[in-house]
């Protein structure tokens, strides 16, 4: 049983953090970067330690300052939370060799996942269908002969290459022959090596990722999916469980990969097992996140299970208390970004004058800010998770449209707009959601849907407030020495 | 009469007043308390705040940005100025004061939650002026650098 952890994170993730480790009764401590002074997650710790320096690499990446400061103030484990230090292997190897508790995999399996082709090589020995593809060191008569059990489409590319040189796709076996002659010439001539590497082009394909819990106990179970393809930057901005591309036959076939993926490597706590999932349903590895994820909440709402509590219960050397797997009804996550949609997604920043969140049926926030807060350029500008969850995947993404109209952000541009029109977008709400759709759906960028009404109606809004002083708060003598409070009379009134 | 600066450029509004209503081609803003748009008899609920010049407003799923234009305030917009796009820090200063620049040159980079940005000359001409260093914080809309043709 843990006794008090420090979060070595900030922002929405260490409220989170934070939150269950009150609920676990556990302390928690909060580290904070002198730019963070005053912020939502250093309230909600039991306290709160500041960190020395600038930057974040004097600060929430300083690993000896973090390390010393849980020393000091009799931690006696840390949790990462996801992004700054949490899939540093050499960092959980000093924190348990300081004697603490790392609340995260072994500092081995953080390292051999960390790596692409040594997470490869596991996952192949283990039985996870990776991505086929074959190095071919012997020439044409070896492509010809390995291609067939590659499949197509196929990709040949230089091994020695990079920059497209020496990459052919090919479609149809007639035409591998003469492809394999040109990738390989090509190869010679620009990199003076021959050899080249045989890999399944895999087109059309969708990214869901499958939650897995492990413990001290030898047990390892699997959460269901998330898909997680609605993404603008290559960042996420919309997750979802279940998937619609998963049967529960697929879904069992892939929890099972997901789990012998995590007991190759022996993993302990939370982790997720990201696949490619072509349209005919076979499914490869392609990555292990060492960590707790952005999106966990949407697979909290549908199967119950709070995974943060199970990490802590977890490192702490308890048996985790989940059951069999019962996923119910649909959970639905997006990111409120600090950013401006309309201009290619560029981050804002802004002080937020005005933050109303959405409440209501089947409504979680997960949000590291409030009204009042400054969003600043020096950290990510995520500034909460909006999660809603419903009987169905149709009720839910109503249900988002709803908080999503609930919810007023002023002082600091967001992508509520945008998030808002996604849900009630026609392949959204069929289910075709692709990791290039943004761009696909927006090639010159996206602008908000607005009639020349809204545009009139805020002129006149603006002008209304301007001429009438609107929202300026009005001083009065509340607070001032010399009208006596009434709460005070109230007080000695009821001592 | 008052004026704005929008996203597509500035527009003008006149708007009757009626006590603490405001009457604008059939649409009716009515302030105190709470903020409230009538439209054919019926009541949206509006939201407000200003910051700086700047008027943000949500009302029907929309937030819009209008910055008031004080009365008397100069109408050139800032020609041959480049301004930063966001506020963040300046990277790098890629050119020199009385350099010769062509359009497409890379004049900045800068840097904001994590990203970089190039600053861009849009026109040929001269660096006048260069108003940051290297590690500077600039705020959103500030002029970087003046270029003359």
């Amino acid at each position: 049983m843990l006794k008090r952890t420090l979060v070595a994170n900030r922002g929405e993730i260490a409220c989170r953090i934070l939150r269950a480790c009150r609920e676990a009764g556990i302390e928690g401590v909060a580290i904070f970067a002198e730019n963070d002074s005053g912020t939502l997650f250093t309230e909600m710790a039991d306290f709160a330690v500041k960190l020395e320096g600038t930057g974040l690499a004097e600060t929430y990446l300083n690993q000896e300052q973090i390390l010393q400061i849980a020393i000091d103030n009799g931690c006696d484990s840390i949790h990462p939370g996801f992004g700054f230090l949490s899939e540093r292997a050499d960092f959980a190897r000093a924190v348990m060799d300081s004697g603490l508790i790392w609340i995260g995999p072994s500092p081995d399996a953080i390292t051999q996942m960390g790596d692409k082709m040594t997470a490869r090589i596991t996952m192949k020995e283990a039985g996870v269908p990776v991505i086929p593809g074959e190095e071919v060191t012997g020439g044409l008569a070896e492509v010809l002969e390995i291609a067939p059990s590659v499949g197509y489409p196929l990709l040949l590319k230089a091994t020695a290459g990079g920059g497209g040189k020496g990459m052919r796709a090919v479609h149809r076996q007639e035409d591998l022959e003469s492809e394999a002659r040109a990738a390989m010439r090509e190869a010679l001539n620009a990199f003076g090596d021959d050899r080249i590497y045989v890999e399944r082009l895999l087109t059309g394909s969708r990214h869901i990722e499958i939650q897995v819990l492990a413990d001290k106990f030898g047990r390892t179970i699997h959460l269901g999916e998330r898909e997680c393809s609605i993404q603008r930057r290559h960042q996420k901005v919309f997750e979802e469980s279940p998937s619609v591309a998963l049967d529960s036959e697929l879904r069992e076939a892939m929890g099972h990969a997901a789990c012998d993926a995590a007991r190759a490597v022996a993993y302990e706590g939370a982790g997720t097992v990201e696949f490619l999932v072509t349209p005919k349903g076979e499914f490869f590895f392609l990555e292990m996140n060492t960590r707790i994820q952005v999106e966990h909440p949407v697979t909290e709402m549908v199967t119950g299970v709070d995974l943060v509590r199970e990490q802590l219960r977890i490192a702490g050397g308890e048996p985790m208390s989940c059951g069999p797997l019962n996923m119910r009804g649909h959970a639905i996550e997006v990111r409120l970004y600090a950013e401006d949609p309309s201009n290619n997604f560029l981050p804002a920043i802004g002080e937020l004058k005005k933050f109303i969140a959405p409440t209501g049926p089947g409504v979680r926030l997960d949000t590291g800010v409030r009204e009042g807060d400054a969003v600043t350029p020096d950290y990510d500008p995520m500034l909460a998770k909006l999660i809603v969850w419903a009987p169905s995947r149709d009720e839910a993404l109503q249900r988002m449209g709803r908080a999503l109209d609930e919810f007023v952000v002023l002082g600091c541009t967001t992508n509520i707009r945008f998030l808002r029109e996604l849900c009630t977008n026609k392949d959204v709400i069929d289910g075709w959601t692709t990791t290039d759709m943004i761009e696909r759906m927006w090639p010159d960028g996206w602008s908000p849907d607005q009639s020349g009404q809204i545009i009139d109606a805020g002129l006149l809004i603006a002008n209304a407030c301007e001429s009438t002083n609107h929202g300026k708060i009005v001083t009065s003598s509340v607070g001032s020495s010399d009208s006596p409070s009434p709460f005070s009379t109230i007080n000695r009134r009821f001592p | 009469m008052m004026e704005f600066r929008t996203s597509e450029g500035r527009v003008e509004i006149d708007a009757m007043r009626d006590g603490s209503s405001f009457i604008h081609e059939g649409m009716i803003v009515h302030t105190g308390d709470k903020l409230w748009l009538e439209i054919d008899g019926r009541m949206h609920k509006a939201v407000a705040t200003k910051v700086g010049d700047v008027w943000w407003v949500h009302v029907m799923g929309h937030t819009l940005q209008f910055e008031l234009i004080e009365p008397g305030a100069s109408s050139s917009d800032d020609e041959g100025s480049l301004t930063a796009p966001m506020p963040g820090k300046i990277l790098e200063v890629h050119v020199s004061q009385g350099q010769s620049v062509k359009s497409g040159d890379v004049l900045m980079v800068m840097e904001a939650m994590k990203m970089e940005h190039k600053i861009v000359a849009g026109n040929d001409g001269v660096v006048e002026e260069i108003h940051f260093v290297t590690g500077d914080q600039v705020p959103q809309g500030a002029e970087l650098l003046t270029i003359s043709e």
